[in-house]
C-alpha cells in the first residue's frame, strides 16, 4: 500500500486538497453533511495537510479535518508577497515540518499549489526541498496551478517566478493545471472554481488508486516517476469516463487525451514526452486490440507510453498522465509576466518621478506654524 | 252472699218439706191410706218409717240399674238386703197395702246417689232421711287423661322426632283393662322403635303412665296428628274411654348445608409481580357443612401461578365461614380464570359449589421507552458533534 501525502499550500492548494477530501466522501455526489456520517475512503494510506498563512482561507475549508489544517502564523496571509511568504516558512518551518513528520513516512508526496499566489508559490518550493531532505527517498509531484491571464502582473510575476523555482528543485515533477484554459467552464467563478478543482481531485485520487492496485497490465509508482521525469518533467493529466457501457474502450483513451479533457492545453500528439495511460473498467469493455492499438498510436508520438489495466466493474475511464518535451504557454507566459513586470517597473518610475516633482515645489520651504 | 242466699234458699226448702210432710202425716192420721214419699238418697243414707228402715247399701251398676238396699224392721222381723232393679217395685211385708213397705229405685244418679220412692200407709207416721252417719267413700270413678306430644314443634324431613304418649289416672277409682290406640300410623314418618306405644293396663288414682316412641320424618307437608284414643273400665267393668286433643304439625324440608365461595381479589395484576386472593367459604344452609375438599384450577394453566389452590376443612357450621389466601403470580400477560370449587357433604349426600374470579396479567408497561429512542438520538447528535469539532476549525 502506497502511503501518500497531499499537502495544499495557500489558497488554491487547500481547495483543490478540500476537493480530493470531498472526493474521499464520495466526490461531487457528497452531501454537505457526509462528513457528519461518512468517513473518507482513499484508495491508500493518504495523509492530507492544508497549509495557509491566511487562517480565514483554512475556514473556508469544508471537509479538511481540522487536524488538517495547519495555520503559519503570519498575521493575515502574506500579500501575494513571495518575499514575505519565504521568511514566513523559514520561520515557522520546524514546526511545518514537524507537522507532517506527525503523519509518518510517505512514499509520494503531492504539493498542490496555485503558481500565483504569495503563501503557495512561496512555501511550495521550499516546502518541497524539506520533503526531499527529511524523506531521502520520497517521491514529490508538484501540482502547479497556473493563474488567468488577466488577475495582474503580481500573480503573473509569482507565477514565473514559481515555476522557475518549482523547475530547480529535486521534485520528480510538475503537473500542471491551468485556470486560463479552464475558463471554458461556463456558471459563476465559484462554480468553475469548484469544478477545476474537482478535476484536480478526480485525477489525482484516480492515480493514487492505479498505482496502488493490482493489474492486469502493471503500471507502479517507478513507472510514474519515468514518465514523470521524461521532457521538461512538466506535465499533465487527462481523464474520460465513458458515458455508456457501449462505449468503446478506444473512444475512451481518445477522449481522455483530448485537449477538452487535459488540465493544461498540450497537444499530446506534438508536445508528448513520456505517457502513461490506465485504464479501468469491467472485463468485457478491456478489448485487448483497441487498447494495443491505441497505445501504439500514441507511442509512436509520445516515444514511450507505460500501460496499466484495473479490471474493475463499471463503465471505463481512462486517466492519461504524461509529461512534455515542449511548453509554448508557458512561455506565452513567462512573455506576459515580462511585460507585465516591465509596465509595473515604468509605472512606479513615472509615479516616483511625479512624486519628487510635486516635492521639488516645497524643497525650499519649511514648515510656518 | 250468694253463698248466704243458696244456704237460705235450702234451708226454706227444708222448712216446707218438713211442713209437707207434716200435712200428710195429718191427712195419714186422718185415714190409713198409702202415701209414698220420694227421696233422693246417697250411699249410706237410711229412711225411717215406722219400724222401717231403708238404707242405701251399694249401686252395682249404674247401666244395668242394679241398686242394693237394706230393708230392716225394729224388734229385728225384717233385715234384708236386696238388689233393687230400677223401677220395679220391692214390697216388704206385702208391701205399702198390707201395712208393709213398698221400694222402688226410680232414678240412678250416679253411682253414690240414687231417687227411691217410698209407699207406705200414712198410719205408720211420717217417712224420714237421715243422712249416713259414715264417712262418704271416694267414689270409685276411674277418670283417664291422655295426651300426645311431640318432643319437637319443628320438624325437618330427616330428623327423628320422640312422640310420647302420657296417660294419668285423674279419677277416683283404679282404671282396669286400660288400651291405647294410636292408629292409624302416620305415612309421612317411619317408626323406627317403640310403636305401638305400650302403656300399662291398670292404673291407679293418681297414677301416670307414658310411651315413647321414635319416629324419622321422612316427608315434608302438613300432618294431622290423630288423637290417641284410651278406652278402660272402672272396677266394675264400666267401660270408659278418652283421647288427646288431634292437632297438626309442619314437617319442613330436610336441613342441609349450603357453601358459597367468595374470591375477592385484585383484577388485574402487573407482569411479575404478585398478589393474594382472599377466600372465604361461608355456609349459609342449615346445616354443618362436613368433609369439605377445596380444589382449583387455573385457565389457561400457564402464565398466572397460583399457590394455594387445595385445602381441606372438617367443617363448617352453620352461618360460620372459613377464610383462606391464594398467592398469585403473574409470568405471561393475559386472561386468566382462577376457579375453585369444593366439595362438602352437606346432611343430604355429597354436594359441590364452585366460583371464580377472572385475573388479568397486564402487559409490561413501557412507560419511558421512549427515552431508548434518546440513546440513538444521543449517539447520533454525539457522533455529528464529534465530526463536527473535527472539522471545525
Amino acid at each position: 500500500m502506497l502511503n501518500v501525502l497531499m499537502l495544499g499550500v495557500g489558497q488554491c492548494g487547500n481547495r483543490i486538497l478540500d476537493a480530493i477530501n470531498k472526493e474521499a466522501f464520495g466526490g461531487s455526489s457528497a452531501s454537505k453533511l457526509a462528513k457528519y456520517y461518512l468517513k473518507p475512503k482513499f484508495p491508500s494510506r493518504v495523509e492530507t495537510l492544508a497549509v495557509n498563512t491566511a487562517v480565514n482561507d483554512l475556514k473556508e475549508l469544508r471537509f479538511t479535518t481540522a487536524k488538517d489544517r495547519l495555520h503559519v502564523p503570519n498575521l493575515h496571509g502574506v500579500g501575494a508577497n513571495r518575499n514575505v511568504g519565504k521568511q514566513a516558512f523559514m520561520d515557522n518551518r520546524d514546526m511545518i515540518m514537524g507537522e507532517i513528520e506527525k503523519r509518518g513516512d510517505f512514499d509520494i508526496a503531492f504539493v498542490i499549489t496555485s503558481t500565483s499566489g504569495g503563501t503557495g508559490s512561496s512555501f511550495s518550493p521550499l516546502l518541497i526541498n524539506e520533503l526531499k531532505r527529511q524523506y531521502r527517498n520520497i517521491t514529490v509531484i508538484t501540482v502547479a496551478v497556473l493563474p488567468f491571464r488577466e488577475e495582474g502582473s503580481i500573480y503573473l510575476q509569482n507565477a514565473a517566478f514559481c515555476m522557475r523555482e518549482l523547475m530547480e528543485v529535486e521534485a520528480e515533477g510538475i503537473i500542471l493545471a491551468d485556470n486560463q484554459y479552464m475558463k471554458r467552464f461556463s456558471g459563476d467563478i465559484a462554480s468553475a472554481y469548484d469544478k477545476i478543482n474537482g478535476m484536480i481531485a478526480q485525477r489525482l485520487l484516480f492515480l493514487v488508486e492505479s498505482l496502488d492496485s493490482e493489474m492486469l497490465s502493471v503500471t507502479d509508482l517507478g513507472d510514474f516517476k519515468t514518465v514523470m521525469n521524461g521532457g521538461l518533467r512538466i506535465g499533465t493529466m487527462g481523464f474520460y469516463q465513458a458515458e455508456n457501457k457501449t462505449q468503446s474502450i478506444r473512444d475512451a483513451i481518445e477522449n481522455s487525451l483530448k485537449p477538452a479533457n487535459l488540465l493544461y492545453p498540450a497537444n499530446v500528439a506534438d508536445d508528448a514526452a513520456r505517457a502513461m495511460i490506465i485504464i479501468q473498467g469491467s472485463r468485457e469493455h478491456l478489448d485487448v486490440d483497441e487498447i494495443t492499438k491505441e497505445v501504439e498510436r500514441l507511442s509512436a508520438s509520445a516515444g514511450h507510453v507505460f500501460k496499466g489495466i484495473v479490471v474493475k466493474k463499471g463503465r471505463p475511464k481512462v486517466l492519461s498522465v504524461f509529461t512534455l518535451a515542449a511548453a509554448p504557454e508557458l512561455e506565452g507566459i513567462y512573455a506576459q509576466a515580462a511585460r507585465a513586470m516591465q509596465d509595473e517597473k515604468e509605472k512606479r518610475t513615472r509615479a516616483r518621478k511625479q512624486l519628487d516633482d510635486a516635492f521639488a515645489h516645497i524643497e525650499d520651504l519649511e514648515e510656518i506654524y | 252472699m250468694r253463698l248466704k242466699l243458696i244456704v237460705c234458699l235450702l234451708l226454706f226448702v227444708l222448712v216446707m218439706s218438713a211442713a209437707l210432710a207434716a200435712d200428710d202425716d195429718s191427712d195419714d192420721d186422718s185415714g190409713d191410706e198409702v202415701t209414698f214419699k220420694d227421696f233422693t238418697m246417697n250411699l249410706g243414707d237410711r229412711i225411717d218409717v215406722g219400724d222401717y228402715r231403708m238404707e242405701l247399701i251399694e249401686i252395682q251398676s249404674v247401666r244395668d240399674g242394679l241398686v242394693v238396699m237394706r230393708v230392716s224392721k225394729s224388734g229385728g222381723a225384717l233385715d234384708e238386703q236386696r238388689a233393687f232393679l230400677i223401677d220395679s217395685a220391692n214390697n216388704f211385708d206385702g208391701g205399702a197395702d198390707s201395712d208393709g213397705v213398698t221400694v222402688t229405685i226410680t232414678d240412678i244418679f250416679d253411682e253414690q246417689s240414687v231417687k227411691t220412692r217410698i209407699e207406705y200407709k200414712e198410719s205408720l207416721g211420717s217417712a224420714r232421711k237421715r243422712a249416713s252417719d259414715r264417712p262418704a267413700a271416694p267414689p270409685d270413678r276411674p277418670e283417664i287423661s291422655v295426651k300426645k306430644s311431640f318432643d319437637r314443634s319443628q320438624i325437618r324431613v330427616g330428623e327423628e322426632v320422640k312422640v310420647t304418649i302420657t296417660l294419668k289416672n285423674t279419677g277416683t277409682g283404679q282404671a282396669l283393662g286400660i288400651s291405647v290406640e294410636d292408629a292409624p300410623p302416620l305415612p309421612e314418618f317411619t317408626y323406627l322403635a317403640g310403636y305401638p306405644p305400650k302403656i300399662r293396663e291398670t292404673l291407679d288414682p293418681g297414677q301416670s303412665d307414658s310411651a315413647v316412641y321414635v319416629m324419622n320424618a321422612v316427608k315434608e307437608g302438613s300432618i294431622h296428628v290423630p288423637a290417641v284414643e284410651v278406652t278402660y273400665t272402672d272396677s266394675k267393668k264400666n267401660a270408659k274411654s278418652n283421647s288427646s286433643d288431634p292437632f297438626n304439625i309442619q314437617i319442613s324440608p330436610k336441613s342441609r348445608a349450603e357453601l358459597a365461595i367468595n374470591l375477592e381479589g385484585p383484577s388485574s395484576i402487573a407482569l411479575d409481580g404478585e398478589s393474594a386472593v382472599n377466600v372465604s367459604i361461608i355456609n349459609i344452609g342449615a346445616a354443618s357443612a362436613t368433609r369439605i375438599t377445596v380444589d382449583g384450577e387455573v385457565k389457561p394453566p400457564q402464565g398466572l401461578a397460583v399457590t394455594g389452590l387445595e385445602k381441606s376443612i372438617f367443617d363448617i357450621q352453620p352461618g360460620a365461614q372459613e377464610n383462606y389466601s391464594l398467592h398469585i403470580a403473574g409470568s405471561s400477560p393475559g386472561d386468566y380464570s382462577i376457579m375453585l370449587k369444593a366439595g362438602y357433604d352437606g346432611g343430604d349426600g355429597s354436594r359441590a359449589v364452585e366460583s371464580s374470579m377472572k385475573v388479568s396479567v397486564l402487559e409490561r408497561e413501557y412507560k419511558y421507552l421512549y427515552l431508548l429512542l434518546t440513546i440513538p438520538i444521543a449517539m447520533v447528535a454525539l457522533w455529528m458533534y464529534r465530526r463536527y469539532r473535527e472539522y471545525k476549525y
